[in-house]
């Protein structure tokens, strides 16, 4: 078999092959078996910003220099070798071929996004051919990157926005029970306390009845600005539990240090001197519960929330505007409930 | 058709030489260290591999098949459990957001893997039994484990089936390789298998 050449010697393969490969949207470059380019079609050619004069009858690591020593220039070598077809794919080479959009301005050149297969003659085919020759394949896949990294950026602005609360910008309950879940596992595994305080406004309903309920949103988004401002390791989580009711989750915290936060938190609420005529202080105050745990294997996280919830419940009993705790489930009995 | 131990032993070798060249090319991908290693070789009939996976042929897999052909002709499938193709694709392109599935840029980076490994295992085999093959690119599947390894084919026909093992970031990604072949290439094969060892054997003594 010979390759069939027009008069400059160069490959043709009559009309009917060249309107084809003049025609084909993809880039299609043949090297023979010392990786000289015995082949450039029109479509790389434009997006190379060579004619074919310039490339025709040279290495390929001449035509284009950034080439030599490089995964592709390997995986064509192999391919030569072992006879075998070879993909190189987008996402792990960056864009081997000096191809480019067309139209762009040469100075802001961005080069496209590639995706290579290389196909080489079968054994029988270079016998018969003398020598063994690649098919290059390009295939410019820079809109399905495109595509996928809007896809992405959506998906973790979606993923952001479902785990934030519209209100007060604090995380949501969503965010809450995963943080939770995560960090009582976390807790487990280094043997470390894990600390919740539930905070909640107290007459809140009757806040709302007196003001409506737009100082009522606003009276809540100060609040949960002041439990943020305490709440201030990276690992510390405040979120909204329920209607006026917020979580402050305290990963490698003791009770002693949980209840000292919580004490700073009504305190400073207190302080805001928020009015609120309902009040017996005349001003917004808080009630704490307050909980912490060196989880154990076969208790689950619940147990804390449980617990936060019911010391809740105790300092809303005594009278509000106070932190509450309750003796941790671990020790129950042997520790007295702090007041 | 049958192998004996004997003649495993020496493909197991053989498959372990060629993913070793395959585990250069991804380390120097990956930009870190792949260990690849295959464990054992068995010949098994497609039924009983399908047996085997009892209800695992209803698990979901990635896939990558490519097409060899010579004196033995043969379909060469590297699988993956869904969610393993995802750590690994993960691990080689290095990106820090998880993915929940393979997207179009992950398929073809799972293509390039998969087509470096079964190109170096099939060059080395074929290399040391004497057979030329040609080869075809390779191509993504995404389905359910039996689907993929029977599709369009006698389960009367036996394949010839190896676990494969990445080591890489530190995790552990198990794959499983699957040679189909048809009933006159798995007797060539079992020819060339026995030929081998008969040379080795002369040159020993």
């Amino acid at each position: 078999m010979t390759l069939p050449l027009d008069e400059q010697g160069r490959l043709s393969l009559g009309p009917l092959g060249d309107w084809v490969l003049g025609n084909i949207q993809s880039g299609l470059l043949v090297l023979d078996a010392q990786l000289r380019i015995v082949f450039a079609n029109p479509w790389l050619l434009r997006r190379a910003r060579r004619s074919a004069d310039e490339v025709l009858d040279r290495p390929l690591t001449e035509a284009f220099p950034c080439q030599a020593g490089s995964h592709f220039e390997r995986a064509l070598q192999q391919a030569l070798r072992t006879g075998f077809p070879a993909v190189l794919s987008e996402t792990l080479h960056l864009s081997p071929l000096p191809l480019f959009a067309l139209g762009s301005a040469p100075s802001g050149q961005v080069r496209l996004h590639q995706s290579i297969q290389i196909v080489p003659m079968g054994h029988a085919m270079a016998r018969e051919a003398g020598q063994r020759y690649l098919l290059v394949q390009v295939t410019d896949v820079s809109p399905a990157v495109a595509r996928e990294r809007v896809l992405r950026e959506q998906a973790q602005r979606m993923h952001a926005m479902a785990h934030v609360d519209a209100l007060t910008d604090i995380g949501n309950r969503r965010h809450f029970d995963a943080t939770l879940e995560r960090e009582w596992r976390h807790a487990m595994r280094q043997n470390q306390p894990l600390s919740l305080v539930l905070f909640d406004i107290d007459h809140f309903k009757q806040y709302n009845d007196s003001y409506g309920h737009q100082r009522g949103d606003a009276c809540l988004k100060r609040v949960a600005t002041v439990i943020e401002a305490v709440a201030q390791r990276p690992r510390d989580v405040v979120c909204r539990y329920g209607g006026e009711e917020i979580a402050m989750l305290l990963p490698d915290t003791p009770l002693a240090g949980a209840l000292k936060l919580a004490q700073q938190v009504v305190d400073a609420v207190r302080g805001a001197a928020m009015p609120h005529v309902v009040s017996p202080g005349g001003v917004v105050t808080l009630s704490a519960g307050v909980a912490s745990e060196r989880p154990l294997p076969g208790m689950v996280a619940d147990t804390l929330l449980l617990l936060a919830d019911r010391a809740l419940y105790q300092a809303k009993r005594l009278g509000r505007d106070r932190v509450e705790t309750l003796p941790s489930a671990s020790k129950a009995g042997r520790e007295p409930a702090q007041s | 058709m049958n192998l004996n131990e004997l003649e495993l032993d020496a493909l197991a070798e053989l498959f372990n030489l060629g993913v070793g060249q395959a585990a250069d090319a991804l380390s120097q991908l990956a930009g870190e260290s792949v260990q690849l290693s295959i464990p054992e070789v068995q010949l098994l009939p497609k039924a009983e591999v399908v047996r085997r996976l009892g209800e695992a042929g209803d698990r979901r897999v990635s896939a990558v098949r490519q097409g060899f052909h010579g004196e033995i002709v043969t379909d060469a499938l590297l699988m993956f459990p869904a969610e393993q193709s995802l750590q690994l694709v993960q691990i080689m392109v290095g990106d820090a957001v998880p993915l929940d599935q393979l997207g179009e840029m992950e398929q073809e980076a799972l293509a390039e893997i998969g087509n470096i490994l079964l190109n170096s295992v099939v060059a080395s085999v074929g290399n040391a039994l004497g057979i030329d093959f040609d080869g075809s690119l390779p191509e993504v599947e995404l389905g359910v484990l039996s689907d993929v390894l029977l599709a369009n084919e006698s389960v009367t026909e036996p394949l010839l089936s190896l676990q494969v093992r990445f080591e890489i970031a530190s995790r552990s990604i198990v794959g499983h390789l699957a040679f189909l072949l048809d009933i006159q290439s798995s007797g060539r094969l079992e020819e060339k298998v026995a030929a081998f060892i008969r040379s080795l054997d002369a040159n020993v003594s």
